[in-house]
């Protein structure tokens, strides 16, 4: 059944990224994690000591702590069977032509280069298994001191600043994967933007894995300095296998006085892929800091996007929309931590579910002693769309000053038959009656989005409708 | 499928009548993680003397029976499951337990009083019975006063088409411990009201939960709670919706004042795949009158189909309006006798809900009296 008579929807599965390319450096990879893995990354990579030391501190933290108790069922995951580290090229590309073929041709097919070329982005990072294999910024960001790089290379190249800020929102020890991330990390993005520069076009990066039972960790860290803005935005995908895969990233972000930065994900993984991801950000006085997360793909996903509110008037917004089929689970939220006077945040959780997959929305509001004159609204609304389908609401709520409000809201409904009913009566189609409410129930998150994502995420909502009624 | 090897809900896994069954608590677990382990006095671990004593006098209505039974009474047991290490303490260490019925299509003229009275010493363990055969209805009250160490558990057994009105008034004194698990089981078309007020106590953490036999089932669980400076009151509510049909309201508001008062309010609700026409909703409140004090708010909802009625739920914590204050100022009213209407106003919707007129008499003098201090 399809959902649209558009033509280059037909023949698409319900995944359209999950082709394999050929794989000779996944396949030699070596699978299982040990101290000796994690010094090979390192003397791979030319760290420093002060690097190797921190990665072996994660590694021994992995080893102690437990995995989490609550959220998705993680036992499954067999940490032997994961291939950590996967080099695909040599060197890093500065055009597209300098790629192997097989990578190119992957990011064609996803649209990269032309968007690139059409200067819909201002600077793009293109991941392939553990590595950045292309990179690029314009030209006249560069002139005004911001630093777009992939985060190995920021590691070589602006060690100083690099070494102030890794680790200090997210500690080596702040949870399994986080740890797991430290010891294993690759790849990722290293952004700096000096202070009054507004970066007008998103950054893009765009994460692949290829390998089977791949491990991709890459670590994003963006320092936004004063009165600055900038927004990034990333898209993962993957191929279908049997077996699984784990994607455990860690994003640390600070927003300094005055700064404001905006991170957009659309994370759609094929349906074996594991996404543990710790992303956390601290916002200073008058900071504004923005997640908007969209978890489409994926087996399960356990992504709790944080906002530390650290100086007055400092500001967190999370609006998230996450979608599970048969067989997915996603357990995505939001956390706001009020530290400072009169600091606001807001979360809005939209979620469907069908197909027999389940969402739950986990988040956690804090608000501590002194942050007075504190707010903060957090409205949750997942539709269902038929009867074997799961939503879980689990909103934490940690209030210990008295000058603050405080809201919580949610609401689980099922489509309406009015709603149904009024559109067929129009002349549609029930399937494509259900995608437009569907639409219309995660519009204020699509709105949010940049143009093509936004296209794309009503695209993926379409595939993802498909054959969901009758 | 990783999905499909934990248990359907992973709020409440465990139930057993075997307190071996529970590891002792250690303060991380998700159920104990916001209760002061070292204020329970050893109730969670074992290590409470059972040489408290807690005297349970009722006062019936003429049509009920009341039996004080020993603790092999084929009938205790049978409704509820000790879904916690304390509440399994509390039913493995019990002697006597107090047994209620209300005979088949019978009202009760008047409300039946269960008075609770702690007079100190050590740890206590009760076990409450409360039995309304099929068409039956009836008030009852549960009055804890004194001091103790207590740990108790309640069973309501609600027959088809009966109808059961609860006020538990936890107004002890100022040093007792009190854990307690209520739970109601409601049979076809059968009604379920249940006022709880938590006013007084170092330590309560009071656990009502609600489960159905039969589709038609009815329940509302209000409570209100008054937490003053040092206390620590909590509420944990558990409604699991496993038959079609039936409804479910909960709505909890609490006010907070002085330094280290904390408030607790878990509201689970779970609708399994069966129970289509489900509809439930659940409200927190919390009204914080001074700096120091702090409120935790989990409402919690585990939907596992599609169809169903309506749910949803809602939690605010803040403190008093100041437009409220400012419209009251502005006609000639004190603050503080402004600040007094306010809280009223607050609690005045819940009170109409106890059917009591002398209890409800007597909660609204106690949220007068906590306002002047």
């Amino acid at each position: 059944m399809t959902v649209t008579d558009r033509p280059e929807l037909e023949g698409l599965g319900n995944y359209k990224f999950g082709w394999a390319d050929s794989d000779a450096a996944g396949s030699a990879a070596r699978r299982g994690l040990s101290e000796e893995v994690v010094r090979d990354i390192s003397a791979l990579k030319n760290e420093p000591e002060w690097m190797l030391d921190l990665r072996l501190k994660g590694l021994r933290l992995f080893g102690r702590k437990p995995l989490p108790t609550w959220g998705s069922d993680l036992s499954a995951i067999d940490f032997e069977n994961i291939k950590y580290f996967v080099r695909s090229t040599e060197k890093q590309a500065a055009s597209w032509d300098e790629l192997p073929a097989d990578i190119k041709s992957t990011y064609d097919k996803l649209g990269i280069p032309e968007a690139e070329k059409q200067r819909l982005i201002a600077g793009v990072a293109a991941q392939y298994e553990s590595e950045v294999v292309y990179h690029k910024i314009r030209e006249d960001l560069e002139e005004k001191g911001v630093i777009f790089v992939d985060t190995d290379t920021g590691l070589r190249e602006h060690e100083e600043l690099f070494k102030e800020y890794f680790g200090s929102v997210i500690p080596v020890g702040d949870n399994k994967f986080a740890a797991l991330n430290t010891a294993t990390w690759s790849g990722g993005s290293f952004i700096y933007v000096p202070p009054n520069v507004t970066v007008e076009i998103p950054l893009q990066a765009y994460f692949r894995i290829n390998t089977e039972n791949m491990g991709q960790f890459e670590r994003t860290l963006i320092i936004v300095d004063e009165n600055s803005y900038v927004h990034y935005v990333e898209g993962c995908t993957a191929p279908i296998y049997s077996s699984d895969s784990l994607h455990s990233a860690v994003v640390e972000i600070i927003v300094k006085k005055g700064a404001r930065c905006r991170y957009t994900t659309i994370q759609n993984w094929s349906n074996n892929v594991y996404n543990l991801v710790t992303k956390r950000a601290v916002a200073y006085e008058g900071a504004t800091m923005e997640w908007i997360d969209g978890n489409i793909g994926s087996k399960v996903t356990m992504k709790y996007p944080a906002v530390y509110l650290m100086g007055e008037h400092a500001k967190g917004e999370t609006l998230s929309v996450a979608f599970a089929g048969e067989g997915q689970h996603q357990d995505a939220g939001a956390k706001m931590v009020h530290l400072a006077p009169k600091t606001s945040s807001t979360i809005v959780s939209k979620s469907v579910a069908r197909g027999g997959g389940r969402t739950s929305y986990r988040g956690l509001v804090q608000i501590e002693e002194g942050a007075a004159g504190s707010a903060s609204t957090v409205k949750c609304d997942a539709l269902l769309v038929d009867q074997i389908s799961r939503s879980d609401t689990y909103p934490y709520v940690d209030v210990r000053e008295d000058d603050v409000s405080m809201g919580h809201e949610a609401t689980v409904s099922k489509v309406s038959e009015d709603q149904l009913f009024y559109l067929m009566s129009r002349g549609l189609g029930e399937d494509e009656a259900m995608a437009m409410i569907v639409r219309g129930f995660v519009e204020p998150i699509a709105r949010e989005l940049p143009m093509e994502y936004a296209l794309e995420l009503n695209r993926l909502i379409e595939l993802q409708m498909e054959g969901a009624v009758g | 499928m990783g999905l499909e090897t934990k248990p359907v809900s992973t709020l409440h896994e465990t139930t057993s009548y075997n307190v071996e069954d529970f590891p002792v608590p250690t303060g991380r677990e998700e159920e104990w993680r916001f209760t002061p382990l070292s204020r329970l006095k050893g109730l969670h671990n074992g290590t409470a003397a059972g040489s408290g004593a807690v005297a349970v006098d009722v006062d019936a209505a003429p049509e009920v029976t009341v039996e004080t039974v020993s603790r092999d009474d084929a009938r205790l047991g049978r409704a509820y499951v000790p879904a916690d290490r304390v509440s399994a303490q509390a039913y493995a260490s019990f002697e006597k337990a107090t047994v209620i019925t209300v005979p088949r299509a019978t009202a009760a003229s008047r409300p039946t009083v269960v008075n609770v009275r702690g007079a100190g010493g050590g740890a206590a363990y009760g076990h409450i019975l409360v039995t309304l055969e099929p068409m039956a209805e009836a008030v009852l009250v549960l009055d804890h006063r004194g001091t103790a160490v207590y740990a108790d558990n309640v069973e309501f057994v609600v027959g088809d088409g009966a109808i059961l009105k609860v006020v538990s008034l936890q107004d002890w004194d100022d040093d007792a411990v009190h854990v307690s698990h209520h739970h109601a089981a409601l049979g076809r078309d059968a009604t379920f009201r249940s006022f709880a007020v938590t006013l007084g106590g170092d330590l309560v953490r009071l656990s009502p939960s609600v489960s159905y036999t039969a589709p038609g089932g009815d329940a509302d669980l209000t409570g209100l709670y008054f937490v003053d400076a040092g206390q620590h009151l909590e509420h944990r509510l558990l409604v699991d919706h496993t038959v079609p049909n039936c409804r479910s309201n909960v709505t909890y508001k609490g006010a907070l004042q002085g330094d280290g008062a904390h408030a607790v309010w878990i509201g689970d609700v779970i609708i399994r795949a069966e129970a289509e026409g489900t509809d439930t909703y659940e409200l927190n409140r919390n009204l914080i009158l001074t700096d120091g004090a702090r409120a935790d708010s989990v409402p919690n909802l585990e939907i596992l189909t599609g169809e169903v009625a309506g749910a949803g739920h809602a939690s605010a914590s803040g403190r008093i309006d100041d437009e409220h204050l400012f419209y009251l100022q502005a006609r000639g009213i004190p603050h503080e006798e402004a600040r007094r209407l306010v809280v009223h106003g607050f609690f005045a919707q819940l009170l109409e809900r106890i059917e009591v007129p002398e209890i409800r008499e007597r909660v609204l003098a106690a949220v007068e009296a906590e306002l002047a201090r």
